[in-house]
């Protein structure tokens, strides 16, 4: 068992460090990409400061809180561009057949077509996320309970992240199809930026309870807060781990039915 | 070492009505049979030339025997493994190798592909030099390990192909199209490759090619696959003592002679001097030979076989007829 894992890691590594050679050869693609995802976060960051300017609430919320629900939200969202960034790769690999090399090795698919091309650049903007968040709570003097809940429900949180990207992927096998649905996944979870409850019913019910993009994105903010009651922390474990469960039978079923296209 | 029973397997594809409201809202599909209920058993260190027209389930086959693709129904067996579970102790022992197919990565020299190889198929570091060693010199391709993949020809790629896909001496190895779309002396120098990879490691080899030099090079036994099903599978010599209705016999001229003197022969030919290509049935070649030697003034004459594609093609509207 710590063979494989140790295996495992060493191809993840492997896997990575090509991904960092690949990514360092368009050195002005890097510089461009960087500069346009901090521009993005900046914009973000002055439209809040400015609707806080003129009132103090925003549904019940204040800019510190509103602040934490916009972070846990980027770190979710970043962790999985991090880690399943070769998600976005899979379409071509599908339609050329090259998915049938994957197939061939004696590893998990996932290895390569889930896990294999870390984004590096988005590491760079994950760290000052984190510094951020984390002088947040420092000045609102969160409990260690808390802390370690908030840590223990971004966990589940990727959880339900790797569920909805092997769905993509085993849908990407069944169809073909890969680059709309991930962008309608990235656009879903947006939904997710902010606090749930600034939406009316029934937007609000859909995205907690027929696509759980509020119990992915909001549960460690509402928990760290302590606005989530230990019921509805349960139920998102719960869900998510449900959803995982979902998403590798689907795989396993598209698999039996993947043609291998491309001759 | 493979035993396949009554396999089949049937694609599924979108029927098109041309009614894009009904395309999509009320979606017929088509049932294309790909294999139907073949069987072949193969035994170990044999190298079976596997052919067929475009669209004759080859590939499928292959791709069913290397747990790529899994079958609609039959039983099969490679190393008594059951190919689709995909057990890495099973995969650990074959070897795909596809003409149309790249495992290297495109923007990185072959060694990374190489290194990350060596970690999946977990190689010793004694064994992994040896066998990069083995292989590249085999191919003649050490030049160019370094090489980022995106700037070799296709020729250089294929051979890289081969030293990744084969790094770790697999037991069983499918050839797909190996020398597709490469110039003859490449092609040769797969194929030389592949006769001695065989011979000294007892592979197990099948080998799909619409090149039929390569299967007629490198395999004794041949199976001929036609719209799903086994037409053919035996030995390579017997389909060519079989079908092969006719020789060829090659003359070299000393001089220029008129197309008339050729026509008295009374067999097809084709003429660009020095050369006369003579397609001679097999029963009258002795008395055909007489009547060129006597009067054509040559200085040398061959008797070839008829190409292989020729003989295949005879087979092929034989069993069509």
């Amino acid at each position: 068992m710590m063979k494989t894992y140790i295996k495992n890691a060493t191809i993840f590594y492997l896997l990575s460090r090509n991904a960092l050679k690949i990514t360092l050869q368009g050195r002005m693609g890097v510089i461009f990409f960087l500069l346009g995802k901090i521009i993005r976060v900046l914009f973000i960051f002055a439209f809040l400061a400015l609707v806080f300017n003129r009132t103090r609430l925003v549904k019940g919320y204040n800019f510190e809180q509103i602040l934490v629900f916009f972070l846990t939200f980027n770190i979710i969202d970043t962790l999985g561009q991090i880690l399943y960034r070769q998600v976005y790769r899979f379409r071509p690999l599908v339609v050329s057949g090259g998915f049938d090399m994957v197939l061939l090795k004696p590893i998990h698919p996932f290895i390569r077509i889930l896990l294999g091309g870390v984004d590096f650049l988005d590491v760079l903007l994950v760290i000052p996320y984190f510094f951020v968040t984390f002088f947040i709570f420092a000045k609102m003097e969160i409990s260690s309970f808390h802390m370690f809940l908030y840590l223990l429900l971004i966990i589940n949180s990727m959880v339900m992240v790797t569920g909805f990207h092997i769905s993509i992927l085993a849908l990407g096998i069944a169809t073909t199809e890969v680059d709309h649905t991930i962008m309608i996944y990235r656009d879903l979870s947006a939904m997710g930026r902010f606090p749930m409850n600034i939406y009316k019913e029934p937007v609000r019910g859909f995205f907690t309870y027929i696509i759980p993009v509020s119990l992915m994105m909001n549960v460690p903010a509402q928990a760290i807060l302590g606005l989530a009651t230990p019921w509805f922390i349960l139920f998102s474990l719960l869900i998510s781990l449900g959803l995982l469960c979902l998403s590798l039978l689907f795989w396993d079923y598209a698999l039996k039915r993947y043609q291998s296209w491309g001759g | 070492m493979i035993t396949v029973n009554n396999l089949t397997k049937i694609y599924k594809t979108h029927k098109r009505n041309g009614n894009f409201f009904k395309d999509v809202f009320f979606r017929a599909y088509n049932e294309l049979e790909a294999l139907s209920q073949i069987s072949f058993e193969i035994g170990n260190n044999e190298l079976v030339g596997f052919i067929g027209p475009n669209g004759a389930g080859k590939t499928t086959t292959l791709k069913i025997l290397s747990g790529i693709l899994y079958p609609t129904s039959g039983k099969v067996s490679v190393m008594d493994y059951t190919p689709f579970e995909k057990k890495p102790s099973f995969l650990k022992h074959i070897a795909f190798v596809m003409g149309q197919r790249n495992q290297l990565v495109w923007d990185l020299p072959s060694r990374d592909s190489l290194i990350l190889q060596k970690a999946i198929y977990e190689i010793p570091e004694d064994t992994y030099k040896k066998n990069v060693n083995e292989l590249t010199q085999l191919l003649h391709c050490a030049d160019i390990l370094d090489k980022p993949v995106k700037t070799l020809s296709q020729g250089q790629r294929m051979k890289m192909e081969l030293v990744v896909g084969l790094l770790h001496r697999p037991h069983i190895i499918f050839f797909d199209e190996p020398t597709i779309g490469l110039d003859i002396f490449s092609q040769e120098a797969i194929r030389d490759f592949i006769r001695q990879y065989q011979s000294e490691t007892k592979a197990t080899v099948i080998l799909t090619s619409h090149y039929l030099e390569d299967v007629k090079k490198l395999a004794k036994r041949l199976i001929i696959i036609d719209k799903g099903s086994i037409v053919y599978d035996g030995s390579l010599s017997n389909i060519i003592e079989q079908y092969s209705q006719e020789k060829l016999v090659v003359v070299t001229l000393e001089k220029v002679i008129k197309k008339k003197e050729i026509d008295q022969i009374g067999v097809r030919f084709s003429y660009t001097f020095p050369k006369i290509i003579f397609k001679i049935p097999k029963a009258r070649l002795p008395e055909k030979i007489k009547k060129i030697t006597q009067s054509l003034p040559f200085s040398d004459l061959t008797v070839e076989d008829e190409k292989i594609e020729d003989i295949v093609k005879t087979f092929f509207r034989k069993i069509n007829s």
